[in-house]
């Protein structure tokens, strides 16, 4: 079955078409991420509603290559130029571009496709390999557990997305009010319509994710005057030859930061709201704290660069496992995913590998496809990429707005829609200059319509409320939601040194221990054994230093 | 304009969001039928919303001059007043009311004649007037806003919005 599934699914991805969009979408990644201010999620977004006319494998092929392009597009302009791409490559720069300066470019540009390559492919054998385990576990869910397992998403997005965790939470109460507006999707009564007709069939939510995303994006790009006519850079004249070879040896004598990075962007990518920004850093950090000779890390070693790399491109594979596996999207992309998924009335859930097989195991096959056409790619084009940091920033802002809203009306055939780009780009803009966080919001509007419809199942099985606290998975869910809405205190606290923060570990373990006892089975309440036995050591260990204080 | 106050402004403005919001829940009709009232779910975020914006409120009011968040100024070009605040984001309005313009004649224009201008005055907009400019963005405009709605046209076959002066276009 797998086999016969697996042969579908090549079928649909190896023909000519197929391969033909998805070089198109990994040179469009690879562009967009090359131009600072350009983001990926910006180029995925802004590739939907190309994609709405095709066949949902073909449009999701496209889509993963546009992502795995752009994941890697900003190590070119970061070593090249030293002004990285976007923010995944930043921790990149700091090595790749003292490398470059001091006259080993084609060095430095090796090792940063071939750890994007490696990166890339050790997250899709990772997704394709726990994706169908976690969707296994996930058909465990009942509605209280979807309802919370959503809340604990968009809590932990909160947390990690801003620095202000409030702001967090109401830019995630704001996504989730904007899915109210319109006609219920259980009896179909109008709310919030305020007496406009067009307001009854609600937002569409891909015009305001392009409008929260995009337009405010590129709003913010072109504020300053000056800078928006200013060349990013003038290193156009780059040539460079990629060092195949000499990269692809060095890597291998480096497997452990190459394995150590990757399983980082994995663990970053399934977190909702963390993504290759954060990844890049923390194994850059983890690559520096290893090393031998951290002292060497900023003048252009190897590792510096093979770290943020590999990292940054496996963000996505972790990203896409509870989307595939849950329908739960691990983070901004991964949620305009799961928009392109419902404009082809597919709703991912845990039976979504089982019952879409052919679909999933396609994004499987493209995942992989679409990081050896990045590499070679990479390697053929490399001069486009740098003289796309030449373009001024207002050029871009003005003609992607115009075909913004071209893509947008394209949806529904609807000019409302238009407006909607245009209301949620003002939102998106103030948002931003007032310091809430967009990525909470787009995952409240993504899932507000799971938890409303969850709640809704719920309430319908049982009236008693207080299953949301007594199912296993959901106090599971719920107390992990506690913690992480706890976590930018710790942090703060943390920093202060505070007594406390020495008890959070052990607390969450312990805490975490009881639902997992709860769910019964052969390994979970081993699982809880153990989280009781490490949070008892850290926290006997805590009240030691406690004592020594 | 302080920090404090933007924040405080910003809570009270989502307050009244939140009140306006809650009152309109009390519109909802409800059926016969169904477990979950339709005005459930919108009421429970609302109060959440609310109980959120209070927070924020009184944080605001706490907290004295909190860091300065992405895109505020730190910029020290910016002139006080309120000629200096439309020159500091001249850029912005530009694009805001270029587009509220190109919304608002799409009905007359097209998407294909609007789209052009909207891309060709804001380019001149927030590059230049000069001639030079002038042809280089005229040239981008056609090129791309006309090959963007030659592909959706002719490659996707979705019918863009013709406008009532040319027609078809």
């Amino acid at each position: 079955m797998i086999f016969e599934n697996l042969q579908l699914a090549f079928a649909e991805i190896a023909n000519i078409k197929t391969l033909l969009l998805m070089i198109v979408g990994v040179g469009a990644g690879l562009l967009a991420g090359a131009i600072p201010g350009f983001t990926i999620a910006m180029a995925v977004v802004l590739t939907l509603p190309f994609t709405f006319s095709m066949p949902p494998e073909q449009g999701l092929a496209m889509m993963i290559s546009v992502l795995v392009g752009g994941l890697s597009g900003g190590l070119m302009s970061g070593i090249l130029t030293g002004i990285p791409g976007t923010p995944s490559s930043v921790a990149t720069t700091f090595d790749g571009f003292p490398m470059a300066r001091k006259g080993d470019p084609g060095f430095a540009l090796g090792l940063g496709v071939w750890s994007s390559f490696c990166g890339g492919m050790i997250s899709a054998a990772m997704l394709v390999l726990f994706a169908p385990q976690l969707a296994r576990v996930g058909l465990e869910f009942q509605p209280w557990d979807f309802f919370m397992l959503v809340i604990f998403a968009l809590t932990v997005t909160a947390s990690l997305a801003g620095k202000d965790l409030i702001k967090g939470l109401i830019a995630g109460a704001l996504g989730l009010l904007v899915r109210t507006v319109g006609e219920d999707e259980a009896v179909g009564m109008a709310r919030f319509d305020f007496g406009i007709d067009s307001l009854l069939g609600g937002f569409d939510f891909i015009a305001v994710l392009i409008g929260l995303f995009a337009f405010s994006q590129l709003l913010s790009d072109v504020r300053d005057p000056v800078a928006a006519r200013r060349s990013l850079t003038d290193r156009g004249n780059i040539r460079v030859r990629i060092e195949h070879w000499r990269a692809i040896k060095a890597l291998a004598a480096r497997w452990p930061t190459v394995l150590r990075s990757a399983f980082i962007g994995i663990f970053v990518g399934i977190l909702p709201g963390a993504g290759g920004s954060i990844a890049n850093i923390l194994a850059y950090d983890q690559a520096k704290k290893a090393s031998k000779h951290p002292e060497e890390f900023g003048t252009g070693v190897p590792e510096g660069i093979i770290a943020p790399e590999t990292s940054n491109n496996a963000v996505e594979g972790g990203a896409l496992t509870p989307l595939m596996a849950l329908g739960i999207p691990g983070d901004v992309t991964a949620a305009i995913m799961l928009g392109a998924l419902l404009i082809h009335d597919v709703v991912p859930s845990p039976s979504f590998i089982s019952e879409e097989p052919v679909l999933a195991y396609s994004m499987f096959i493209a995942f992989f496809a679409a990081n050896f056409i990045m590499l070679g790619m990479q390697s053929g084009m490399l001069r486009v990429f740098v003289l796309v940091t030449r373009i001024r920033m207002y050029m871009l802002a003005g003609v992607i707005l115009g075909f913004a809203s071209i893509g947008v009306f394209a949806l529904n055939n609807v000019t409302f829609d238009v407006w909607t780009l245009f209301w949620f780009g003002i939102v998106g803009f103030l948002m931003r200059q007032f310091g809430f966080p967009l990525a909470p919001m787009i995952l409240g509007v993504v899932l507000g319509n799971i938890a409303e419809l969850n709640l809704a199942r719920a309430v319908a099985i049982s009236n008693d409320l207080t299953l949301f606290v007594t199912r296993p998975w959901s106090l599971f869910f719920l107390t992990i939601a506690l913690f992480s809405a706890a976590f930018p205190y710790f942090q703060a606290a943390s920093a202060r040194g505070a007594r406390w923060t020495w008890f959070y570990a052990p607390a969450m373990l312990v805490a975490a221990a009881l639902p997992l006892a709860m769910m019964g089975g052969a390994v979970r309440p081993w699982l809880a054994g153990l989280c009781v036995v490490v949070g008892a050591f850290l926290g006997w260990k805590a009240m030691r230093r406690v004592k020594v204080a | 304009m302080t920090r404090v106050n933007r924040d405080t402004l910003c809570a009270i403005f989502l307050l009244l969001g939140c009140a306006v919001l809650a009152a309109a829940s009390f519109e909802i009709r409800e059926p016969d039928y169904g477990q979950l009232s339709p005005a459930a779910w919108p009421r429970l975020v609302v109060g959440i919303l609310t109980l959120l914006s209070v927070i924020y409120l009184a944080q605001s009011i706490r907290k004295g001059v909190p860091e300065p968040t992405e895109g505020e100024s730190s910029d020290e070009t910016r002139r006080g007043g309120i000629a200096g605040f439309f020159v500091y984001w001249r850029n912005v309005f530009w694009c805001f009311a270029l587009f509220l313009a190109y919304l608002l004649t799409m009905p007359y224009l097209g998407m294909l004649i609007g789209g052009l201008a909207f891309v060709f005055l804001l380019l001149n907009a927030l590059g230049g007037w000069q001639p030079k400019q002038l042809a280089l963005h005229a040239i981008i405009a056609v090129v791309t806003v006309g090959g963007m709605w030659a592909l959706f046209t002719f490659g996707l076959h979705v019918l863009l919005p013709p406008g009532q002066i040319l027609g078809r276009f």
